[in-house]
């Protein structure tokens, strides 16, 4: 692989583009490949079987032949509500498992840069913060705040725009009643259903860095599951 | 939904050619059977013999390490490896699993 490949694949890599690398395992030859375009000179005659490649989002040599497809698919989009202690180690924690996370708090002393360096805080209530964020059913959800000022109405937008995954912080007593605010502004029980509260799998721990962890293992196992 | 995880070595790959090292990428271009890390996994190391990332679980590692150092010093682009079970070597690098890996390395250049 060439250096000026290696640059051109980390500068796709954080720009968020889903893109392929093509290696000739005979030549060592490689380039980087966009779907919906032509794979160029070596690699043209298999056009066909890289957008395969690309469509099942599986990486492997294609048949016959000595080319490697290696796919890059864009990071999922998850979105925390509340920039609070538990969201510091959940930034921390999705990082390595390459989450692209957006924080809102409309609470500035919370939603501060110095304690998010990096990560895209957006410092509104949620139903103008949705306004900045792009999602669809591949987002996910995490209320972190137990307001129901704060988290109802982004409970209420993640529901109706089918998030895969919704999770909300918050002792059952919190949840039971966070559920009868939905019943009552209309969203029937298979909808109330799919939001995870209280949130996180049972690991027994009380610290901030333990329930990240239960948090993100759950997060993980339901992206499996879809 | 398949996830994006991303292990970050072609990042680190990068680092390590900024701080003027040779470095090899090994990926896992096959697998039959039972393997530890699937197609795609990584793996770089540099002309000391330093390595990060995997491309098996420990099994095949060091064998990888030798081929890497053996690129940069005969200077040949690229070689594919495979490591089966019933490998004359398996006492020494085989994959305790009873899989088999196709392992392409490269030099980074």
């Amino acid at each position: 692989m060439k250096i000026k490949t290696l640059e051109e694949i980390l500068k796709k890599k954080s720009s968020k583009t889903e893109f392929a690398i093509l290696t000739n395992l005979e030549n060592g030859d490689s380039e980087i490949y966009l779907p919906g375009t032509s794979p160029k000179g070596e690699f043209s005659k298999y056009a066909d079987e890289i957008e395969n490649f690309f469509k099942s989002k599986k990486n492997g040599v294609i048949e016959n032949s000595e080319i490697f497809v290696e796919t890059y698919i864009k990071p999922i989009k998850v979105i925390i509500v509340g920039a609070v202690h538990i969201a510091q180690y959940l930034v921390d924690f999705a990082k390595n498992l390459n989450f692209e996370i957006s924080i809102i708090d409309p609470r500035g002393y919370f939603a501060s840069e110095q304690r998010f360096p990096e990560i895209k805080v957006i410092n509104k209530w949620p139903k103008e913060a949705f306004e900045e964020i792009e999602t669809n059913s591949s987002t996910a959800l995490i209320a972190l705040t137990h307001d129901p000022k704060i988290d109802d109405p982004a409970l209420q937008y993640a529901l109706k725009n089918k998030f895969y995954y919704i999770g909300a912080l918050g002792s059952k007593k919190t949840h039971e009643n966070r559920c009868q605010r939905l019943a009552e502004a209309g969203f029937n029980n298979d909808e109330i259903n799919s939001i995870h509260g209280p949130i996180g799998i049972k690991l027994g721990g009380k610290s901030a860095p333990e329930i990240a962890l239960s948090i993100i293992a759950q997060l993980v196992s339901q992206t499996y599951k879809k | 939904m398949k996830n994006s995880f991303d292990e970050k070595i072609l990042d680190e790959a990068q680092d390590w050619i900024n701080a003027n090292q040779k470095v090899v990428l090994a990926t896992v271009i096959q697998t039959w059977g039972s393997s530890p890390r699937q197609v795609g996994s990584r793996m770089i190391v540099n002309e000391k013999g330093d390595f990060s990332g995997s491309v098996s679980g420990g099994c095949v590692e060091s064998a990888v390490v030798s081929e890497c150092l053996s690129l940069i010093k005969d200077n040949k682009p690229c070689k594919k490896i495979e490591f089966k079970v019933s490998n004359e070597s398996a006492w020494e690098v085989g994959l305790a699993c009873g899989g088999e890996i196709a392992v392409y390395i490269e030099q980074i250049h």
